[in-house]
């Protein structure tokens, strides 16, 4: 220390500070070098899209597409943060569409995607997808994002616990047959009919759209307590609360396959999505399951509802506008391609061209040889639309507190005086939410 | 005749050739190398630390869509915040949290301590190691790990709970709202417990032995030891567990994001102060309005820290002993 006068630590930690230095400098962040980048959070899409882009690349000489599998949390977070900072934004992103609304908050000019509407028109793709799918990523007429999928709903059922019981699942044409069907099968504590959550509104959001409810209307007002939904929620509260509920729920994962296995549940919301979950956790019940329509609210009424959804969008920071679009077209229209991913993921896509493909026609062994696409495409146009708002999130938590609410009172008081306090505590919810809407200054 | 003069009882310390003022370049980094030294972190500090708590300072003046739209509000999101229903629940029940993580958890740590403190007790360093280890492996994993174990009807604790005591089978702790907190409670009890004890520990082991040897004979039992001898003794360290595990409870997020499947649970039964702020300045946008809701938490977090200092004499004594 003959030259450096503050010590052995000082000089230790100046050496340590340059030659780490040195090491960054010397190695510098990887250059991108791809064209393209795509944002997904879901497994079975990146896996199908890493089959998918190869030949896009074929078709497009020197264009290179990095595809980025992100976390569905972490990817709003993230795609929020970026669009935020204008920094390491992907060119096209999937979005869940819960998580959509939260990027159309503010002005039409903030909106961090591009506006699709002229490119959606020109290819005339209102008319050959399901138009009620656009409905969730668009903000006053236009539209940010080309839905991914359709989501019917229907209901997954023990095939052969229903056939030991004497039930015929051909003569359940409405809720009301459904839910006799209940009441004969459900043993409480020991078996139910069906998984249906009573604390939040996972379960009873299928039943909302399916009565042509939401919780925005197009213009993006707040209707979480017009009739629809009261009447939906003193359709529902009874079957998951009190002493003749049909329905409960245990969780997720492990507990849903050993629930399932035991019996504890007859019968599973399905849609697409959900019959590849049921396939892959549950796999012992291979050949032992099926599925048939939702259940009508009125007869002649429409027999599905719907159930998650995603986006792809393509942000403002893309260079290549034109060359994304055509990578959103080859990986949404490409029929072939769509039929292959059909087979590894059961989502049926909103293209209806895509329909007739074979593979969606193959009777599936799990499904006791039901053909799977076949029975969801049929749904598929029946599909309620669902609108996009900022508040989405909050509206889902004010529902759901609104349904522990419901559900906690009919538990204590039973039906007595449950209108009044159903329509009660569902204006509360919305309130609350107008209130936010009106403190919005954009 | 002259004294001769005074030997130099200074240490003499061998001076690098660095501090001989001959060179020019000597004598500049002698000045400004200090402040070279210090940059590197005032530099981090300003640009991560403080201009990040002025620019939320200003957010919170502000209704905001993103940090690039903002709009003027003066007090508003404060105003607002104070009518705000979920606020007061998140307050309510980060509060409920914090009281039982003050005055059951630092008491079953205190106990925890105590027992492994005792010269009898056989495997006294696993049992340390035991009790700590829940902390090792994080506020994310205790989340996973409990969600399982409070599954209904196929659920350990609801096994084991329905054995002993009979209860139901598929009772839900995290989809009912009145036992959505216990069951918060208890998962925080398994982590903080053992992570608390070990400061305790500490302070056990540092409190003079002579002092319970001079109480023994002056006929103090065990209990009057325990209140004369080991509270004063612990008192400092005591302080600063209360103090952090207060704050702690009220910096609550992961733990019962993850429990309750990254939701506030029923009811918003499981929705803390800071799930708030992350709600609205990250899912919502409104990053003016949650910086309010974590100036507002800042701002309360000091109040409660000064008063639990004051209450517990922190300052009286420092001031006696001055």
């Amino acid at each position: 220390m003959r030259y450096f006068p503050y010590g052995k630590a000082a000089f230790s930690v100046l050496v340590l500070a340059i030659l780490s230095g040195l090491w960054l400098a010397a190695h510098p962040a990887p250059r991108k070098t791809a064209t393209l980048t795509i944002w997904t959070f879901a497994k079975p899409h990146y896996q199908a899209y890493q089959l998918a882009i190869p030949a896009f690349e074929a078709a497009h000489p020197g264009v290179k597409v990095d595809i980025q599998l992100v976390a569905n949390v972490a990817a709003a977070q993230r795609l929020q943060a970026a669009f935020w900072s204008d920094l390491d934004v992907p060119d096209l992103v999937e979005v869940e569409i819960s998580n959509a609304g939260s990027f159309f908050r503010g002005p039409l000019r903030d909106v961090g995607f591009s506006d699709l509407t002229a490119r959606v028109n020109k290819a005339h793709l209102l008319e050959r997808m399901v138009a009620a799918r656009f409905a969730p990523y668009t903000k006053q007429g236009h539209i940010f994002g080309l839905p991914h999928d359709v989501h019917p709903t229907q209901i997954a059922y023990r095939r052969d616990l229903f056939a030991q019981a004497g039930v015929d699942p051909e003569k359940i044409k409405t809720w009301d047959d459904f839910i006799q069907l209940g009441h004969k099968l459900t043993i409480p504590n020991r078996r139910y009919l069906m998984e249906m959550n009573d604390n939040d509104t996972s379960h009873f959001e299928p039943a909302l759209f399916q009565r042509g409810g939401g919780y925005f209307d197009p213009q993006g007002n707040c209707t979480m307590d017009n009739e629809t939904a009261v009447q939906t929620m003193l359709w529902y509260v009874p079957l998951v609360a009190g002493p003749n509920k049909i329905g409960n729920n245990l969780g997720g994962g492990q507990i849903l396959t050993r629930a399932v296995e035991d019996g504890y549940f007859y019968c599973l919301v399905a849609p697409d999505w959900r019959t590849k979950s049921i396939e892959q956790d549950i796999p012992r019940m291979s050949g032992k399951m099926a599925l048939m329509p939702f259940p009508a609210v009125m007869p002649g009424g429409p027999r599905t509802s719907t159930w998650g959804g995603t986006m792809l969008g393509i942000t403002k920071h893309c260079k290549n506008q034109d060359l994304a679009w055509e990578l959103a077209m080859h990986l949404y229209l490409d029929k072939a391609q769509l039929a292959e991913r059909f087979r590894g993921t059961n989502i049926i896509p909103a293209l209806r061209e895509a329909w007739e493909q074979p593979a969606f026609h193959e009777p599936r062994p799990y499904w006791s040889g039901l053909p799977l696409g076949e029975t969801y495409a049929r749904l598929a146009p029946q599909v309620p639309a669902q609108y996009a708002s900022p508040f989405i999130f909050t509206a889902k938590a004010k529902m759901s507190a609104a349904l522990v609410a419901c559900v906690q009172r009919y538990n204590s008081d039973g039906p007595k005086d449950f209108e009044p306090f159903v329509r009660a505590r569902l204006k509360q919810s919305a309130d609350e939410v107008r209130v936010l809407i009106q403190r919005n200054p954009y | 005749m002259a004294a001769p003069p005074a030997p130099n009882l200074t240490p003499q310390i061998a001076r690098p050739p660095s501090d001989n003022p001959t060179s020019p370049f000597f004598r500049w980094q002698r000045h400004f190398a200090p402040y070279l030294f210090v940059a590197p972190f005032l530099i981090l500090f300003a640009l991560f630390g403080l201009w990040p708590i002025v620019k939320s300072l200003m957010l919170a003046f502000h209704a905001t869509n993103g940090p690039k739209s903002q709009v003027y509000v003066g007090v508003n999101n404060f105003r607002f915040l104070l009518r705000d229903h979920d606020f007061y629940t998140a307050v309510w029940n980060t509060s409920v949290y914090a009281f039982f993580s003050v005055f059951l958890q630092l008491p079953l740590s205190l106990g925890l301590a105590l027992l492994l403190n005792q010269k009898w007790l056989k495997g006294r360093n696993l049992f340390r190691l035991a009790f700590f280890s829940p902390n090792l492996v994080g506020q994310v994993f205790v989340g996973i790990l409990f969600s399982v174990l409070f599954t209904p009807q196929y659920g350990l604790i609801n096994q084991v709970l329905h054995a002993l005591i009979g209860i139901p089978l598929d009772t839900k702790w995290l989809s009912n709202p009145a036992l959505v907190m216990p069951a918060l409670i208890i998962s925080s009890l398994w982590i903080y417990v053992g992570f608390n004890m070990v400061y305790f520990l500490a302070a056990l082991q540092s409190v003079d032995r002579e002092l319970y040897e001079a109480a023994t004979v002056d006929g103090a039992n065990g209990w009057h030891q325990f209140l004369a001898v080991t509270v004063p003794g612990i008192r400092p360290v005591s302080v600063f567990v209360l103090v952090t595990a207060t704050i702690g409870s009220f910096q609550l997020f992961d733990l019962p994001y993850i429990l309750l499947n990254n939701s506030a649970g029923p009811d918003n039964a499981g929705l803390t102060v800071v799930m708030y702020l992350y709600n609205n300045g990250f899912v919502t946008g409104d990053l003016g309005y949650a910086s309010a809701i974590g100036w507002t938490l800042a701002l309360g977090m000091m109040v409660i820290s000064l008063v639990q200092l004051r209450l517990s004499g922190v300052w009286k004594g420092k001031g006696q002993a001055e």
